[in-house]
């Protein structure tokens, strides 16, 4: 392995990290003084040319490899995962051109980059050192980027909570990672699964599992790990807000379905009604089950769209992981396939949110009345976004259920015993309606005192109709990325077809 | 301009239900009536679940979506909304109509659901958005039932996938026949805690609730008459115009063909069920007072015989003959039934209109004195309904009651009150509202307008047409249920 | 396999074990004699003050310190742990340049180019100009 090879497999990564150091020197030095609406331009056309030059990076200059057996993958599914984060990216910082919080522009862009190379990197470890390194990478710049609005009490106060219950959580899982050390004498996932071979359980190997379960259930925000998730939707910018939903997420359950899948395959368990075997499917089905509940009732009384968002995306992490607990390669690709339609969902959503509440000065569920009336593509867009969250076809929420669904269920086929998730959730989903409805309704229905058009930047607009258009055709045309993944999935990892 | 550009919204829907019309008549000039699917259209869709795009057309289909091209814009003319959010009101039409179509034609059980979720969103926006004082209770029961229906259905159907491994309608219906489905449910799936034999029960159950919810079948019907009372006329006309047929559908296309032996095994209480639900739901609306209601009951009422003769034809013993002419009646039912009863609640819905929102069965009388023609065109309607001969109405039950006299004489016994019930309360509106004394108040009730005489004219025509001449739906239908009645097991 | 490995491992946690036992019960017991021994009496508010004899502190306790203080202590540390990255380098420096020269020599020039750019950046915003 000499530098040339190294670079090369690291290619997008490198191309990310010279577009953070260009954004912050460009911002530092030639455009400082400058009015800052320039500033923000420049920064977010930086911040897009970077992620959208590692995309064509990926995509015309394909190639795989381990470093030191796993250290570092590269391989087709990691490198379609990479792709769809860096669009998450680069629609999030096309998108925080519409907000005016901070004069620290090329830092805010430069962190939303660091935070994206810290995805990268999260997705293509398979190594619990590098995992962690990866893993706090990204944190510690979504903590900044949580408390960036100085100004502001309430970000600050997201910003400490994140910080707060993020370093719990990665005590958490440091701790659970060097009981698996311990246990093992390993750090590569794959050599980890081949010495944990017993059937009666090591009652310390238990203590890992629910280790790490709680340190990455932190980053899924899956119920009890959850508190966090309402103040931090609600209290940091905007933008912040919808990185943390969006790429984070994938990033985290690419993470959480590798460590389970390959990192414990041999720790499985069940979760089957009467049967619960010790292992970390019962322990993620309680988490799911859980998160389904608590997410979906406690939205039912929200009054602050960005809090109801916070609530159903615990409630999603719920649904999400059913394709982990599934435990399948059909899982696996159910999981992606979810997790990242979800993400361009939530995006076109808090795209929609972060104008609102720029012109309205809140994001309360009267300030969206009349919508429709002010500005009819935004009203359209969270349409879409909406009802794809609440599954709904022919959007990608719908598909996305529907294939998780069948996914478990095909899993646990000999006993059914799942079953009992299952039909939490698809009852859960209908009540998760409802409160998708109340934004519409205020959208549609109700009228606002003073009907002024919205001003929308061209900019938001592309963006939020490109993402409209992406759930639309994900939902109407699944197969376009679910055979790719099912093919990724395949050539990655031939032995991961269970 | 919002009133051009309502008008222009209002001329494009009425252009393209006509467009749709135009092209399913096409359809059925091309059809030939043999039994077979045709105007088959097959692409893969999501290859890693056995999802198809697979489109085609039998005789059943064929009259589903017939009734669908007819209805709308029969409908869309009956009712305009204000001008304010009449773009919406236009565009969720749109979308009903095509969640409609897409439900009648779909083959594969992933399309088809597609669909039928489809059509639920626009339908729960219209009630919601433009209904009468009771609308926002309305429209989410109408919801709530209907998506718990959905729900028992993808369960069940997630099931059967995994014992089969396929979600298409015709390789099911095959397996379904040859009892394999039965069998795959109960060996692949019955292992642990559900017991071998129960697991076929439950995906049975599944099915049958999701569409019973549907259709509806009682107990299952607490959400319609609030729906189609305080839906707006023309939504009311759709509700029962053609989305209770879909649950009729589905019934003839999903539960018959896959589920033989446990229809079978559980005909006598099934049977009660639609005797019940005939006899009960006309007795319930002799004591309305609303004519939404009482045709929202009267609504439930005929769509119980489709069901009596699904329920009926499943035994094993009987002739053919019988059964056929049992299965014909059902179609034929729902489409008569899908003329008159939206029909009868446009005529409704324009009584509302020149009544200032009064619709209850004593707010009107003698209105024949001076709404001649009114009275003479609702009469005919009623009447339809009703099923007097001459008129569509009468094909269908007669059909029905000859089929299920000959296998289960009981049941057709014990539902003939039904009958003699529905045909009280019917009269009972045309003595109430259209003779007797005329009240001051309505002295100056208008007549129908040319325009409104235009709109019921073709429906009106239709009624006399099926009813002297019923063999234009009838070598529609009699092929495609010869087929389902000499391959049932 | 790892039941047995799991368990010798216990097995050293063994004298860790008994260490914590021994800390508690010397701690506990330490406490519960002076509640059961001591003596038994009234306790004044002097009592709890900061100092039972002498001046009385006036103000707040917490000098504060210009913001700069801490940034300079933050840019330290981080250029201070960025240096300990080049020992462990300097180290296996010299075996590595007969393998594997690229990997040990562009390894450690991205490190510094990195290292540069951060460290014009913090010049250039300021952060260690102390007058103004």
């Amino acid at each position: 392995m000499n530098y040339g090879e190294l670079l090369k497999l690291l290619a997008p990564e490198s191309i990310l990290a010279l577009t953070l150091l260009l954004v912050l020197g460009a911002d530092a030095t030639f455009l400082s003084g400058r009015a800052p609406g320039l500033r923000r331009a420049v920064a977010a056309s930086l911040t897009v040319a970077g992620c959208m030059g590692a995309i064509y990076w990926i995509f015309f200059f394909p190639i795989h490899g381990h470093l030191f057996s796993g250290v570092l993958v590269v391989d087709p599914l990691t490198q379609v995962t990479k792709q769809v984060l860096l669009l998450l990216t680069a629609a999030t910082a096309l998108l925080t051109l519409e907000t005016a919080f901070t004069p620290h522009v090329g830092e805010y862009f430069g962190l939303q980059l660091l935070a994206t190379l810290g995805f990268l990197f999260m997705v293509s470890s398979e190594d619990i050192l590098t995992i962690f390194v990866a893993l706090e990478l990204a944190s510690l710049s979504l903590y900044m980027l949580a408390s960036f609005a100085k100004g502001n009490l309430a970000s600050a106060e997201a910003g400490l909570k994140y910080f707060l219950y993020g370093g719990l959580a990665s005590a958490f899982l440091l701790f659970g990672f060097s009981l698996l050390y311990g246990l093992t004498g390993e750090t590569l996932l794959a050599k980890i699964a081949a010495k944990i071979t017993t059937t009666p359980r090591d009652p310390l190997l238990v203590v890992a599992i629910s280790m790490v379960l709680t340190g990455l259930g932190f980053k899924i925000a899956a119920v009890p790990f959850q508190l966090w998730a309402p103040d931090v939707y609600e209290g940091a910018p905007t933008p912040s807000a919808a990185l943390i939903a969006s790429g984070s997420k994938l990033a985290s359950f690419f993470l959480l379905e590798k460590m389970m899948t390959i990192g414990l395959s041999s720790a499985v368990g069940s979760g089957a009604f009467h049967a619960l075997a010790a292992g970390w499917v019962p322990m993620l089905a309680m988490l799911a089950g859980l998160s389904l509940i608590v997410g979906n009732l406690t939205a039912l009384a929200q009054t602050s769209v960005k809090r109801l968002l916070a609530y159903s995306a615990i409630a999603h992490a719920g649904y999400a992981l059913l394709g982990v607990i599934a435990n399948s390669s059909q899982g696996f690709v159910a999981l992606l396939f979810y997790v990242m339609t979800y993400g361009f969902t939530v995006l076109g959503a808090f795209g929609v949110v972060a104008v609102v509440e720029r012109q309205t000065g809140s994001d309360r569920l009267e300030a969206f009345a009349g919508l429709s009336r002010r500005s009819p593509v935004l009203a359209g867009v969270l349409f879409v976004c909406l009802l794809s969250l609440a599954g709904i076809p022919p959007l990608a929420g719908f598909f996305g259920k529907f294939y998780l669904f069948a996914a478990i269920l095909r899993a646990g086929a000999p006993s059914l015993g799942i079953l009992w998730l299952v039909i939490l959730a698809i009852a859960l989903s209908a009540v998760s309606l409802f409160y998708y409805l109340q934004v519409l309704k205020q959208a549609f229905v109700r009228e606002a005192p003073l009907e002024l058009p919205f001003s929308v930047k061209p900019s938001t607009q592309l963006v939020l109709i490109l993402l409209a258009l992406c759930v639309i055709l994900f939902g109407c045309a699944p197969d376009l990325l679910v055979s790719k993944l099912l093919l990724a999935l395949k050539a990655a990892a031939p032995g991961l077809v269970f | 301009m919002p009133a051009r550009r309502a008008d222009l919204a209002r001329g494009f829907t009425q252009g393209l239900s006509f467009l749709c019309l135009a092209l399913v008549l096409g359809i059925s000039g091309a059809f030939v009536p043999n039994g077979g699917l045709q105007a088959i259209e097959r692409h893969a869709w999501i290859s890693a679940l056995g999802a198809e795009y697979f489109l085609g057309i039998d005789g059943l289909g064929l009259v589903s979506i017939l009734l669908t091209a007819i209805i709308t814009p029969f409908a869309l003319f009956a009712w305009r909304p204000p001008e304010a959010g009449a773009k919406i009101y236009y565009a969720l039409f749109l979308a009903l109509e095509s969640g409609l179509f897409g439900a009648f034609t779909a083959f594969n059980f992933f399309h088809w659901f597609f669909f039928w979720e489809l059509s639920l969103i626009p339908a729960f926006f219209l009630i919601k958005l433009w209904g009468g004082p009771q609308r926002a209770r309305a429209s989410m029961q109408f919801f709530v039932y209907t998506l718990f229906g959905s729900v028992a259905l993808l369960l069940a159907f997630q099931v059967i996938f995994l014992a089969t491994g396929t979600f298409d309608f015709i390789r099911l219906a095959e397996l379904g026949r040859t009892g394999a489905l039965t069998r795959a449910l109960t060996t692949k799936l019955g292992i642990g805690e559900i017991a071998a034999q129960t697991m076929p029960l439950l995906a049975f159950l599944g099915v049958f609730l999701g569409l019973a919810v549907k259709v509806p079948l009682g107990p299952f019907h607490a959400w319609l008459p609030p729906a189609y009372a305080e839906a707006p006329a023309s939504v009311s006309m759709m509700l029962t115009g053609v989305m209770s047929k879909m649950g009729v559908y589905g019934f003839l296309r999903i539960l018959l063909p896959l589920f033989p032996d446990q229809l079978r095994q559980w005909q006598t209480p099934l049977l009660c069920l639609a005797i019940g639900t005939i006899v009960f739901s006309a007795w319930t609306a002799m004591a309305q007072k609303d004519l939404k209601r009482i045709i929202a009951y009267s609504s439930i009422n005929h769509l119980g015989y489709c069901l009596l003769a699904v329920f009926v034809v499943v035994q094993a013993e009987g002739a053919a003959e019988h059964k056929q002419a049992a299965l014909d009646g059902a179609i034929f039912q729902m489409f008569n039934h899908g003329l008159s009863a939206s029909a009868l609640f446009c005529f409704v819905g324009w009584l509302e209109q020149r009544g200032h929102g009064l619709r209850g069965l004593d707010d009107f009388g003698g209105l024949r004195k001076i709404a001649p023609v009114f009275t003479g065109l609702m009469g005919i309607a009623l009447f339809s309904s009703l099923g007097l001969p001459g008129l569509n109405g009468f094909i269908g039950e007669f059909l029905i009651f000859k089929g299920v006299l000959a296998l289960q004489g009981w049941a057709a016994a014990l539902s003939a009150f039904g009958l003699l019930l529905t045909a009280l309360f019917l009269l009972t509106i045309l003595q109430r509202v259209f003779s007797g004394p005329l009240p001051d108040k309505w002295a100056k009730l208008p007549d129908l307008t040319t325009a409104e005489r235009w709109i019921a004219a073709p429906i009106i025509a239709l009624m006399f047409v099926i009813g002297v001449y019923p063999q234009v739906l009838m070598g529609i239908i009699n092929p495609t249920v010869g087929f389902w009645v000499t391959t049932m097991p | 396999m790892v039941v047995a490995m799991g368990l010798e491992q216990m097995d050293q946690y063994a004298p860790v074990l008994m260490m914590a036992l021994v800390a508690i019960a010397a701690s506990g017991g330490m406490l519960a004699a002076s509640v059961i021994a001591g003596k038994r009496g009234h306790r004044p508010a002097i009592k709890d003050t900061a100092y039972e004899c002498g001046m009385i502190p006036i103000g707040s306790n917490s000098a504060r310190f210009a913001v700069k203080f801490y940034l300079v202590a933050m840019l330290f540390i981080l250029f201070d742990i960025e240096t300990v990255f080049l020992y462990p380098w300097a180290v296996v420096y010299k075996d590595m340049l007969t393998t594997n020269a690229s990997l040990i020599l562009g390894g450690m020039i991205s490190f510094m180019a990195i290292l540069a750019v951060g460290f014009a950046y913090i010049l250039k915003k300021g952060a260690l100009n102390w007058r103004e």
